[in-house]
């Protein structure tokens, strides 16, 4: 491959990104606001509104997502750790049907908020650029924390930024 | 039964990460899999008429396949490969004309021969935010053949990851030592170096489907000649091109995947070829999948090739009679089934193979005796943890 | 011949760029399924290459090739 046909290359690399990319949320910004039914069709939708005042930890993941996965039930172990201090997650399940989503909660049971986005309605407000993509939200409502993927060692980091935003707000 | 659906749902993502482009990023593997895979290859005996005055008796290989893949810390994967492969049966050793002026071949001893194969190869990958990269380095052994050999890939993801590009290189070191050598007048020892290149482009074309293109460039120089045969002088040189384009499907309401694959390949020996395959990955409820698969493959022959040995003609022109070197195609189907059980899944795959002139693409001046025609069954065990 | 095949990728690569629909993150649901992958199964593949490279005069394709053996 020559010079000028590497630079077309690039080019077209260049242009499709840029009619792709979006403004994801980043730390700092203002949560967008959401409201969704829980993936249980006998629970109550789940709302920004409900949440307001806490410490939210919001989860994006899907049961074809491994990372995923091996996350989900780690978060349930903080949740029942933090949650008498005010911590509230939401993980926000974006299988299409959901019923695979609902296949995996059989297996590995969750206690917390699980909200069903088969069409990514508050996915595309959070502009979601990979799977998992989860944020903490602060009490005010304002993005502390954007983790992206899910490997070993990250929850140590996730939940020291749960105990950091919570210890803030007492 | 509600257990095995979900625990199936795990399975089927473990390799979400195969595919470039699902996840934000690469990672390591979430779980680790252990896999062995046995296979009987076994080529059909010669007819009389092919091989009226030798053995008929031609290769029946059993392969043994083991691979480990796993998680090492937080960035890194390991891979573990073994091959063992014990061969027994003939190969072509001369051609000759035959009564009736057709050309016949004549396998290699009375008896025989049986070799054996053992490979070992370990690798790692590192794992970036949106990108990856990895080598290997491999041995392999036989009675009368030993190549070393490592590579180097990487790859990145563009795009919010819808195009993922890679590239990498390889090198093998390979020394031949022929048994028998001065009994039957053969080389001693012989060296063949192979370094090869390849880039390639993959992009997710929408929900459903995706597309990858590769360009390769192997370049081989040494000794390239087999040598087995009583006459075959190859160049001492070679360098090929193969251009390979594979495409992804997955239907929806028939809950199956199409896959297609196509390649172009050419080298400086004057060989050309085109090979095709599809196959369709049919998912039957959660656990089971058939899988039915075709393919063709068709090449021109080498400049130098001979279906009747010369054995006049100066040793310092190129020949060769192996019918690898002959213009033919080969139409093979296959089948398998897999079981998926969550942490173990079988897969059972049934393969014939049938090499013919008459299945050619490109134009046969000079058929070749010889011409392949093999079973091959396999039974495969994956185990994850 | 070497430049013409690399244009021609290049063609092919622009118009399957421009023919592509932008799959966000959170639908590729079924793009992650394992039959979707270029290789489901690895040790398939392997064996099919060293089959076919053992029986046939063509090699090479979407990566680079491995160790020799004395079959070819």
């Amino acid at each position: 491959m020559n010079i000028k046909q590497k630079s077309q290359m690039l080019a077209l690399l260049t242009l499709t990104a840029v009619s792709t990319s979006a403004w994801a949320v980043e730390e700092g910004d203002q949560a967008p606001i959401f409201d969704l039914p829980s993936i249980y069709a006998d629970h109550p939708a789940i709302s920004t509104a409900s949440l307001a005042g806490k410490t939210v930890y919001v989860d994006f993941w899907a049961s074809w997502c491994a990372p995923c996965l091996s996350s989900l039930p780690l978060y349930n172990d903080m949740y029942h750790k933090y949650k008498d201090q005010g911590l509230e997650i939401v993980a926000i399940n974006v299988d299409n049907p959901i019923e695979d989503g609902l296949d995996f909660l059989l297996d590995t049971p969750l206690d917390f908020l699980i909200p069903a986005d088969p069409d990514g309605e508050a996915a595309e407000l959070f502009e979601v650029i990979g799977m998992p993509t989860s944020y903490l939200i602060e009490p005010d409502g304002t993005v502390k924390l954007v983790h992206m993927g899910f490997r070993s060692g990250d929850i140590e980091m996730i939940e020291e930024a749960i105990r950091d935003s919570l210890g803030g707000g007492n | 039964m509600k257990n095995i659906a979900s625990r199936n749902i795990i399975a089927l993502s473990t390799t979400a990460l195969a595919l470039p482009g699902i996840a934000l990023a690469d990672a390591p593997p979430t779980q680790s899999t252990i896999s062995y895979k046995l296979s009987n290859y076994q080529e059909d005996d010669l007819s009389r008429s092919e091989a009226p005055l030798s053995d008929l008796e031609r290769y029946d290989i059993d392969v043994h396949q083991f691979q480990l893949v796993s998680a090492l810390g937080r960035n890194m994967s390991l891979h573990v490969d073994a091959n063992y492969e014990s061969l027994s049966g003939a190969s072509p050793w001369f051609t000759s004309r035959g009564l009736d002026g057709e050309p016949i071949v004549n396998l290699s001893g009375a008896s025989g021969i049986s070799d054996r194969r053992t490979e070992l190869s370990v690798g790692s990958r590192y794992y970036l935010e949106n990108g990856s990269f990895g080598g290997n380095i491999g041995y392999s052994e036989e009675d009368d053949y030993r190549a070393v050999y490592f590579g180097f890939n990487t790859e990145r993801h563009y795009n919010n990851d819808l195009t993922t590009v890679s590239a990498g290189l390889s090198h093998s070191s390979d020394k031949v030592f022929p048994t028998d050598a001065a009994l039957f007048n053969r080389v001693e020892e012989e060296d063949k170096q192979s370094t090869s290149v390849f880039a390639s482009v993959s992009q997710i074309i929408n929900q459903v489907s995706s597309f990858q293109s590769a360009l390769s460039f192997t370049e081989q120089s040494g000794f390239l000649s087999d040598p087995y045969k009583l006459r075959d002088i190859r160049p001492d040189d070679k360098t090929q091109i193969a251009w390979s384009n594979s495409y992804r499907r997955f239907f929806v309401s028939a809950n199956a995947a199409f896959h297609v694959n196509y390649r172009y390949y050419h080298d400086d020996f004057g060989i050309s070829s085109h090979t095709s395959d599809v196959s369709w990955h049919q998912n039957l409820g959660r656990t089971f999948q058939l899988v039915p698969q075709l393919r063709y493959y068709s090449q021109s022959a080498a400049d130098f090739f001979t279906n009747v040995d010369d054995f006049l003609s100066p040793i310092s022109e190129y020949q060769s009679s192996d019918y690898r070197l002959s213009a033919f195609g080969a139409v093979s189907g296959g089948i398998s089934v897999i079981a998926d059980m969550g942490s173990w899944k079988a897969t059972l795959t049934a393969e014939r193979y049938l090499a013919n002139d008459k299945y050619s693409a490109y134009e046969v001046s000079q058929p070749s005796t010889a011409l392949v025609k093999y079973n091959r069954i396999s039974l495969g065990i994956d185990f994850r943890f | 011949m070497r430049a013409f095949r690399t244009t021609l990728l290049l063609a092919i690569c622009s118009l399957m760029l421009f023919s592509c629909a932008d799959v966000r993150a959170w639908e590729r649901g079924y793009l992650a399924r394992e039959e979707m992958a270029w290789a489901p199964d690895a040790l398939e593949s392997s064996l099919n290459d060293h089959i076919f490279f053992s029986k046939e005069a063509s090699s090479g394709g979407n990566s680079a090739a491995g160790g020799g053996c004395g079959c070819n």
